[in-house]
């Protein structure tokens, strides 16, 4: 039976990638819209210009974060502000700034980090700490990521100029001054691993200064994503939808080629030729899925969030709704022009209504409440909160079963309609 | 011994209120090849459907290989190959993957797969065209792609539903000697088509369908030999009809005949010295022929003298 599946799924998949058109619709259509949206609309979105301005708590009881800031400060590019109205940052303060909007980031030193950058490498316990970045979860990684590069190679820096000079002091202290040459290229080598193991860490050990990305807490976010955090999940979504069409095609050309009858004369029941359908289709939706996300992040640096299991889980959720859909509409259409016509009036209305054009929240009150018909609207809101709002599984699990609801209704009224014949 | 592959008795189905397979019955021996002979819409795909499974009967019963039907499916289904008189194949994908696809269905895998797409494409002669796309295949070879994918599995029973429709007389001959071969393996095969010749040349047995019914079934010499003649169809000058059909009665090679619309039926055991005595009969009359027909003795004219219609037009 599971032998069976996997050959209705394998010459589903087989047929799908010989087919150059379903290919482009599902593949490249979204890719275009995301492109050209996100450029003509680019202009909405412009960043600031000018310097960076850092908050920076410095709470290391060392000199070590005071090097770090005051090169920090040194760049073009930063401005950093360690006291606010003539008081020293604290954490509190800083965070409260940042809900405010009045700044985005704020760097938080921990009181050991010198302790931690100067520590004795010969000590049988390695320390290590983090440097917390608090920043508001909507902010674009398009403007986080190179201060947290720059931060990043400062503290590598700080790292090796640390604990260098004191790895080989120590080496030489533990061999005799008198090395052969072999044996001193043997010292460098070992220095060399210790250097490069400075800030990553060695194989199996965390980094000696993490820096870690946190939000303000309590922050309640009612940010709005900007054009690529709206079009890529938007038009992802309406990407995903394309589906119906083209399992509802397929079902049909099935029906009309005779090659169902075929099947139907087969040992295999139903049930297994309707997996058969199924599964092809929703892996090609993962696909879709896995491309569009994996491919916004590389190309528009678009930040994927920080929840791999949400995100899997909110895919999984919005792959099965469409593909649900697509069981629902194959079993409902009689026609080819019904596919071609209607289904794609119905698809383009619901996304639509569901925001994956224009944001839901330009949209009136009514139209909003409208757009929760659509299984869009809950899948957009979800990746958002992934992708915009950084939330977690735990925040977006009730949006994935609002889809996998949808998805168990499409699913099970298009099995109660299906015709094989 | 003789064993019966396929019995079906008594079989009923109706489309709402059509009645498209009215009180059907009959057997299919071991190597035997069956012939359905009928016009459009005569019933042959609602019977060869109901054999497949693929539709349930109204009324009657159906044993196939000794399983009930109705009951024991799932035994009988390994043991039937199936070509559906449309081409039920995947145009964009090639002749191996097509028969890969089905042949992985029946649950062949491996070697035993590989050889046996190949052995299938030797028979049917497309073994150099096996990893071209179906779409672009011809016709004929599309139709001989769709009989192998209903021999992958080696099935016991063989359902074929008018193979050659619109085939060139070279492939179809290529089709028949398949088929033949088949039989000679002992394979059992039901053959619907609506071509005399080919239920002709082909069957050991054909049964001559027409509105859902069976009108006659036999060996094809002994349906032949139902007519017992051939028949001729003559048109003469009409005011002359009256008193020339007692002359034409009285021909010592006719055997009965009948007029009507002007036109006049002879039907005889002999065609050839009939048509000899009714020309020498109008001649001597000094009558015109306005148009003559003579029917063979074949399947078209017994089909012809059961419904009084044409197979074809
Ligand atoms: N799905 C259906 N719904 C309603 N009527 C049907 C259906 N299928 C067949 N029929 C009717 O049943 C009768 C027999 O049809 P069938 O297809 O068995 O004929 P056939 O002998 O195979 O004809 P052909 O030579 O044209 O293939 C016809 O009158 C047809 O209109
Ligand atoms: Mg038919």
């Amino acid at each position: 039976m599971l032998r069976q599946i996997l050959a209705l799924t394998w010459k589903d998949l087989k047929i799908f990638f010989k087919d150059p058109g379903a290919v482009a619709a599902i593949f490249l259509q979204p890719f275009m819209f995301i492109l050209i949206m996100s450029y003509a609309l680019r202009g909405l979105f412009t960043p600031e210009e000018g310097q960076i301005r850092l908050l920076a708590v410095n709470q290391d009881r060392g000199a070590q974060a005071t090097v770090i800031l005051r090169q920090l400060d040194e760049m073009d590019a930063f401005e950093v502000e360690t006291s606010w109205e003539g008081q020293p940052l604290t954490r509190e303060m800083a965070e409260q700034l940042i809900i405010e909007e009045k700044r985005n980031l704020a760097l938080v030193f921990p009181p050991d980090f010198s302790q931690v950058l100067e520590q004795d490498p010969a000590a049988e316990e390695r320390r290590t700490t983090r440097i917390l970045v608090i920043v508001d979860p909507t902010t674009s990684s398009q403007f986080i990521d190179p201060i947290l590069g720059t931060l990043q190679g400062l503290i590598e820096r700080r790292t090796y100029t640390a604990l260098i000079p004191k790895g080989l002091d120590y080496l030489f202290e533990e061999l005799a001054p008198q090395t052969p040459v072999e044996e001193r290229e043997a010292i460098k080598a070992q220095a060399q691993e210790s250097m490069s193991g400075g800030l990553l860490g060695g194989e199996g050990e965390g980094p000696l200064i993490a820096v870690e990305r946190i939000a303000p807490a309590g922050m309640r976010v009612e940010r709005y994503p900007d054009t690529f955090q709206q079009n890529v999940p938007g038009y992802t979504i309406y990407g995903i939808f394309w589906i119906v069409s083209l399992l509802a095609s397929s079902v049909l050309r099935e029906k009309r080629e005779g090659t169902f009858r075929r099947l139907l004369v087969a040992p295999m029941s139903r049930a297994v030729m309707l997996a058969g359908k199924l599964v092809p289709y929703y892996i090609i939706n993962l696909i879709q899925l896995a491309i569009m996300l994996g491919a916004s992040s590389l190309l528009f640096g678009m930040s994927l969030g920080h929840s791999p299991v949400g995100l899997v889980a909110v895919s999984l959720a919005a792959a099965a709704t469409a593909t649900g859909l697509g069981v629902l509409v194959a079993a409902l259409a009689r026609t080819e022009a019904q596919i071609g016509g209607l289904t794609v009036l119905v698809l383009l209305t619901l996304s639509a209504l569901g925001g994956c054009f224009v944001p839901r929240f330009v949209m009136p009150e009514w139209l909003r409440t409208v757009g929760l018909v659509t299984p869009h609207a809950w899948a957009l809101d979800a990746y958002q909160d992934l992708l915009v709002r950084g939330y977690g599984l735990q925040e977006v699990l009730p949006k994935v079963g609002v889809l996998a609801v949808f998805a168990g209704v499409f699913f099970g009224v298009g099995v109660w309609r299906f015709r094989f014949e | 011994m003789l064993h019966s592959m396929i019995e079906i008795h008594d079989v009923v189905k109706k489309y709402g209120d059509r009645v498209a397979v009215n009180q059907v019955s009959f057997c299919v021996q071991k190597g035997e090849i069956f012939g359905l002979l009928g016009p459009n819409g005569a019933g042959k795909t609602t019977t060869i459907s109901i054999l497949a499974a693929l539709l349930l009967p109204d009324e009657g019963a159906v044993i196939i290989g000794g399983y009930d039907l109705m009951r024991e499916t799932s035994q009988i289904k390994p043991l039937i190959g199936f070509v559906p008189q449309e081409l039920a194949l995947y145009p964009t994908l090639s002749a191996w993957d097509n028969l890969a696809f089905f042949g992985r269905i029946y649950g062949l895998r491996g070697t035993a797969l590989k050889e046996r797409i190949a052995a299938v494409l030797d028979l049917v002669g497309l073994r150099d065209r096996a990893k071209d796309a179906v779409r672009t295949f011809s016709g004929g070879m599309k139709r001989r792609l769709n009989i192998a994918a209903g021999l992958i599995h080696r099935p016991r029973i063989l359902l074929l539903d008018e193979p050659t429709v619109g085939v060139d007389p070279q492939s179809r001959h290529f089709i028949f000697e398949h088929v033949e071969q088949l039989r000679s393996e002992g394979m059992t095969i039901l053959y619907t088509t609506h071509y005399m010749e080919e239920a002709e040349r082909l069957c050991d047995r054909v049964a001559i369908m027409d509105e859902g019914r069976i009108l006659a079934l036999d060996t094809t010499k002994a349906l032949i030999g139902l007519l017992g003649g051939g028949v001729i169809y003559v048109r003469l000058a009409a005011e002359t009809i009256e008193t020339l059909l007692p002359a034409i009665r009285a021909l010592p090679h006719v055997q009965a005949i009948s007029a009507q619309d002007g036109r006049i039926k002879i039907e005889t055991k002999d065609t050839h010295p009939a048509l000899q005595e009714l020309i020498e009969l109008c001649i001597s009359r000094d009558v015109s022929i306005l148009s003559l027909e003579v029917l063979e003795p074949n399947l078209e004219s017994v089909f012809l003298h059961l419904t009084g219609k044409r197979l074809r037009d």
